[in-house]
């Protein structure tokens, strides 16, 4: 063999050499990964539904990848069995009474078995053993009902866009307040309205504010009332007091009553006098007479004073009044008199 | 060769067993199936052409190794920066090493290593053994005791058949790399990370099933090069012929068993 064959051998030699450590090392690798070179378990388990699983999907417990599903198929009526292959390491953590369910790596990853739960009472799982499994959320389910929740979300926005175009169009009351401009004016002396009002508003709470700070002020009138239950219990029985006054108040004006509804009848003298007309007629041409007969008296009184029979008593009369009338000026010029000492000592 | 003696018996005009074409492309198909008898003959009879088979490993391996490694390192990056956007469309281009993996290794890294040995290593088989046709270095061979077939056809067939899957493990090596160099510069991420990626998204099925194909291919583009030179016409213009139809068929070959091989491995996949 010459150089340059003996070179282009070895240059081939190391081409392959380099190209099966590199398929050695990427099998090794993936190997690794996948942990297909590691002492495992068999644990089986049985779904009703297994949402396209595939073998070689992965098993997690824990969030922790802990074997791969090594074999699918139908079982019973309408099951599916599932075969998985799992770490040995990972067997003392799972427990006898541990559940699996089909879940998904991410949003649109692969499936997944999940096995959870277990009690620690409950023994290590052993090979060939078979999990309980649950029934997981379908989504076909989550589909219905996000379904559902569309619908909901387009009559709801098909309602907005109703409003939105009555606004537009200034029917009903929010559109005609866009869109009248009168009403907008109208709104907007409201509003000034409504801060004068609250000016106000503002004031008054201030004055309140000052006035009910005055009501508890020691003395106050207020304060008393509030405070002092003495004064409490007087007004307590003025009250009383007066409630037995509205009471008699009552009483009387219900007597009051009775009494003016016998005024409307005739049997008795007060009805007569105020109801019947003849006797008031009556009554009449007596009180004529009466003032005739007084003006007829009155002249004869003064006849009898001109008569000389009683002109003696009439001025005996007349002079005893004079006198008292003396008497009483001469007893109050005396009293001003007695007085009058009194104020001058003072000055 | 019976037809030319019925033609030379009877006189009369040349009768075919359908047309002419068609009998022609059926005489081919046969042509190639006893090439291809001979091959598995004399590939297990000796003497063995250890020395022109390392030789033609060489040519085809070693010699082919910069233009693959230079074509999958830019697939590589080429093939992550155009997928970039679509995952980054969700959100998702952390996902970036997984799809890469699962191409490049299930298809790109294959196709690419074919292609470019059907290019580079077909053509040359076929004008090689097209020009020995025309100058009559075969049939000299033949006269001289020496097995043209085993020394000239078996040894190249054999080399592409094993340097094919050997440039294809640096292909998807450094087309990995070429992507690494892309994702790390774009999505800051570790190498160790992009690996762990890589090799979670592929499995042992992706591995194995683009190493056997890549065997068919090379085996496809020894044979189709090795005929289309063996069984060149006369002239100058031959050699030309057979070196562009060794390229041109192996691609196609190369393409609908790509094609097949998919079929079968979808199969193994589902189980």
């Amino acid at each position: 063999m010459n150089t340059a064959e003996n070179k282009r051998s070895i240059m081939v030699g190391v081409f392959v050499l380099v190209a099966i450590v590199i398929f050695v090392i990427g099998i090794l690798t993936l190997g690794g990964q996948q942990k297909r070179f590691i002492e495992s378990i068999t644990v089986n388990t049985v779904f009703g539904d297994v949402e396209g699983l595939k073998v070689g999907n992965n098993v997690w417990f824990s969030g922790v990848k802990i074997g791969t599903v090594k074999q699918i198929s139908l079982h019973g009526e309408s099951q599916v069995q599932v075969v998985m292959s799992i770490e040995e390491s990972a067997r003392k953590f799972i427990r006898e009474n541990s559940k699996a369910r089909i879940s998904s790596e991410s949003l649109i990853g692969n499936k997944i078995i999940e096995i959870f739960g277990g009690t620690p009472a409950a023994g290590p799982v052993e090979d060939g053993d078979v999990l309980a499994s649950e029934a997981n959320l379908n989504t076909d389910d989550i589909m219905k009902t996000l379904q559902e929740n569309n619908k909901n979300l387009a009559t709801i926005t098909g309602n907005f866009s109703e409003i939105s175009n009555r606004l537009v169009r200034g029917e009903g009351t929010v559109g005609t307040l866009l869109t009248d401009s009168t009403l907008a004016k109208d709104f907007k002396s409201m509003v000034a309205s409504l801060e004068s009002t609250s000016q106000n508003a503002v004031r008054a709470s201030r004055d309140l504010s000052r006035f009910t700070s005055k009501l508890g002020t020691q003395g106050s009138l207020a304060n008393e009332l509030l405070t002092d239950t003495t004064v409490f219990n007087k007004l307590e029985q003025s009250m009383a007091q007066l409630e037995e006054a509205t009471q008699s108040a009552t009483k009387m004006a219900q007597n009051l009553e009775q009494a003016s509804g016998r005024f409307n009848n005739e049997n008795n003298a007060v009805g007569v006098l105020l109801n019947d007309q003849t006797f008031a007629n009556q009554l009449q041409r007596t009180m004529q007479n009466l003032e005739t007969s007084s003006q007829k008296f009155d002249e004869n009184m003064e006849a009898l004073q001109s008569n000389i029979l009683f002109r003696g008593f009439f001025r005996k009369r007349e002079k005893e009044e004079q006198k008292a009338a003396e008497e009483a000026r001469e007893q109050q010029e005396q009293q001003q008199q007695e007085q009058q000492p009194v104020k001058e000592d003072n000055q | 060769m019976g037809l030319k003696d019925n033609k030379a018996d009877t006189g009369r005009k040349r009768k075919y067993l359908v047309s002419r074409r068609i009998d022609r492309i059926f005489l081919e198909l046969y042509k190639v199936y006893a090439f291809h008898v001979r091959f598995f003959k004399e590939v297990f009879v000796p003497p063995y052409e250890f020395k022109e088979v390392i030789r033609q490993c060489y040519e085809v391996g070693v010699r082919s190794l910069p233009l693959i490694s230079l074509t999958g390192f830019i697939i590589g990056i080429v093939f992550t920066n155009q997928s970039r956007p679509s995952l980054a469309e969700f959100g998702a281009t952390s996902w970036l090493p997984s799809l890469v993996s699962i191409a490049i290794v299930r298809a790109l890294a294959p196709l690419v290593t074919a292609i470019i040995a059907a290019g580079r290593v077909g053509s040359n088989i076929g004008a090689e053994l097209g020009s020995m046709r025309v100058t009559e270095q075969i049939d000299a061979m033949e006269v001289s005791a020496t097995n043209p077939f085993n020394f000239l056809v078996v040894t190249r067939v054999l080399a592409t058949t094993f340097m094919v899957p050997v440039l294809a493990m640096y292909t998807i090596f450094v087309a990995l790399m070429g992507a690494y160099l892309n994702v790390s510069q774009n999505e800051l991420t570790s190498f160790t990370t992009y690996i762990t990626q890589v090799f979670d998204a592929i499995t042992f099925l992706d591995i194995f099933s683009s190493i056997i194909k890549t065997f068919i291919f090379g085996f496809t583009i020894g044979m189709v090069g090795s005929y289309k030179g063996y069984n060149s016409s006369k002239g100058t213009e031959g050699v030309g012929k057979a070196a562009n139809s060794s390229v041109v068929t192996a691609m196609f070959l190369v393409f609908i068993e790509e094609l097949l091989a998919l079929q079968v491995i979808n199969l193994f996949r589902a189980m």
